[in-house]
């Protein structure tokens, strides 16, 4: 009897070192690899699927600098002395678009929509929106815009946006990090795992900056069920005078029931 | 004199076109319904850049002269029947509006809502759980939700609330959830936060969309009412821009009460005669 149970107890031993050693191996190959090597799902097209409403969650809207590499920012004198002199009011204070890369990490929630040929993206902030053709077509002439001019293609599992044509009027942030109209931005949208993308952007500007640098942070997917990009609006009190309330209170009940009654005519038919 | 004899040469020239493509299309075999392509996973392909034929509607949906702020004019309007189903407070504040396009929201760079958005050029993308629609104008944006999901609650939007679905080949979207802000046009027809207007996208050929919308809302109309224009396919090379419209306040002294008023000739004869 007792031969018989210190077998079962050695063979219990056995299973729970095998157990032991053997799992950490089993579910790394069941686990899909998480980082740069992780293998996004495809669109029907072949595309890395990037698909969904994205958000990320750091401060680079108030200050680009925590984002940047080495936490700096390689300003020419000059420009430092141009940005002094510049205007002190955050353009976004006035309902102009943030421009590329600052839409990115504006802290509000944007929804990315791939169609074969295109990227676009969403952006519940100030309804703003980026068509973007991923045939690499060559820039617009003559024109600054404030989102700037975007071309995609697809690099392996990056999504690549070349930005170009950018108003010189942005800004990166809040604390004041300028540009000039020189600005070319180059985007990395890298799939690291179900619910995250790497976001990477080159910055070069050789008006305002000594080198090009880099920002990059993680987007992460908004998994809560059912939620949905809401309307955004920024002019609501322009002049400083309030004349459109934003998201006044919905009247009460199913907004089809609302509808349903007409007034009764006070003349009756013959 | 000149408007008389403008008036003469314009019916004259429908007289004489219109009765020969009708005597043409009574001869010929009516044409089999067109049957538009399908997305991959089936849906009638309505994908591309349109450009809405509206007659001027952002200056008046309903028929009016031409002038500075009415634009050109449209003999026909898109309102079916030429007239709107106003209650009488309303049609009063309607006209009062005209003389304050100080108020217009579009010139406060607002959202446009629907229809009003639907005047300008827009790109349909199509995915099989949402439709979504790319204004230039006002760079505003609405996705359609086409997986059954009801209305949200508690919330009003300029751009309102749209849930799609297919009947046949036509697209019909239901949207509710509007705030009381946006209007129908420049020239005062407004309406109130019930606003429920239901469109149907119906292609008619590979580069026309047959757009048809009811509009309802009690508090301010006597009875559901309905407008339409064809939306055209734009050339292959034609690309959405940027629209920033808000470029700071540069026009607010310009938005000064009672400068642009509507020009009296506004309202048609039929109209006035109604009124007397």
């Amino acid at each position: 009897m007792v031969k018989e149970l210190k077998s079962a107890f050695l063979l219990v031993a056995i299973v729970a070192a095998l157990l032991a050693t053997s799992s950490p191996a089993s579910a790394q190959a069941i686990r899909p690899k998480l980082g740069p090597s992780y293998v996004a799902p495809r669109t029907p097209d072949g595309k890395p699927d990037l698909q969904g409403i994205w958000e990320t969650r750091n401060a680079a809207a108030f200050d680009v600098s925590e984002v940047a590499e080495g936490h700096e920012i390689p300003y020419l004198p000059e420009a430092l002395d141009r940005e002094q002199k510049g205007p002190r009011v955050d353009p976004i204070a006035h309902c102009k678009m943030p421009g590329v890369p600052r839409i990115t990490y504006m802290p509000f929630p944007f929804q990315i929509m791939q169609r074969p040929g295109y990227v676009v993206f969403m952006y519940e902030y100030l309804h703003d929106q980026r068509i973007i053709q991923t045939n690499s077509r060559p820039h617009i002439d003559g024109i600054d815009l404030w989102l700037g001019d975007s071309v995609g293609h697809w690099e392996g599992n990056t999504l690549v946006v070349d930005v170009t044509n950018l108003d010189e009027r942005s800004w990166l942030d809040s604390a004041r990090h300028t540009h000039s109209d020189a600005l070319h931005v180059v985007e990395r949208y890298t799939r690291t795992g179900p619910n995250t993308i790497n976001y990477e952007a080159t910055i070069e500007d050789p008006k305002t900056y000594t080198r090009p640098w880099k920002i990059s942070m993680p987007l992460y997917r908004n998994t809560e069920p059912g939620f949905e990009l809401r309307e955004q609006e920024c002019t609501e009190g322009d002049n400083g005078r309030p004349i459109h309330p934003l998201y006044r209170p919905a009247p009460k009940g199913d907004p089809l029931e609302l509808t349903r009654e007409y007034p009764v005519k006070k003349e009756t038919s013959k | 004199m000149k408007v008389g004899l403008l008036g003469l040469i314009v019916t004259a020239s429908l007289l004489a076109l219109v009765p020969v493509p009708a005597s043409g299309q009574s001869a010929a075999p009516k044409a089999p319904p067109y049957n538009p392509p399908r997305t991959e996973d089936g849906q009638p392909n309505l994908e591309g850049i349109w450009q809405p034929r509206t007659s001027g509607a952002a200056f008046s949906i309903l028929p009016h002269a031409g002038g500075f702020f009415l634009g050109g004019g449209s003999e026909t309007g898109v309102v079916e029947g030429g007239t709107l189903p106003l209650q009488p407070w309303a049609a009063a504040k309607a006209k009062e509006l005209t003389q304050h396009m100080e108020l217009d929201p579009t010139g406060h760079c607002h959202y446009e809502g629907i229809p009003h958005a639907n005047y300008f050029p827009f790109q349909i993308f199509q995915t099989p759980k949402y439709i979504a629609v790319l204004y230039e104008n006002m760079h505003a944006r609405r996705i359609i939700y086409m997986d059954g999901s009801p209305h949200p609650r508690d919330y009003l939007a300029w751009m309102g609330d749209s849930r799609g679905h297919w009947e046949g080949n036509t697209l019909v979207v239901d949207v509710t959830n509007n705030n009381d802000k946006s209007v129908f046009d420049m020239a005062g027809h407004f309406h109130s936060d019930v606003l429920h207007v239901v469109e149907r996208f119906t292609p008619v050929d590979k580069d026309t969309i047959n757009w048809e919308a009811t509009i309802d809302d009690p508090k301010v109309f006597t009875k559901p009412w309905k407008m339409k224009f064809p939306l055209k396919r734009a050339p292959q090379d034609f690309e959405m821009l940027e629209s920033g419209c808000f470029e700071g306040e540069r026009d607010a002294e310009h938005l000064v009460e009672g400068l642009a008023t509507v020009p009296k000739d506004h309202y048609t004869e039929k109209e006035k005669e109604k009124e007397k």
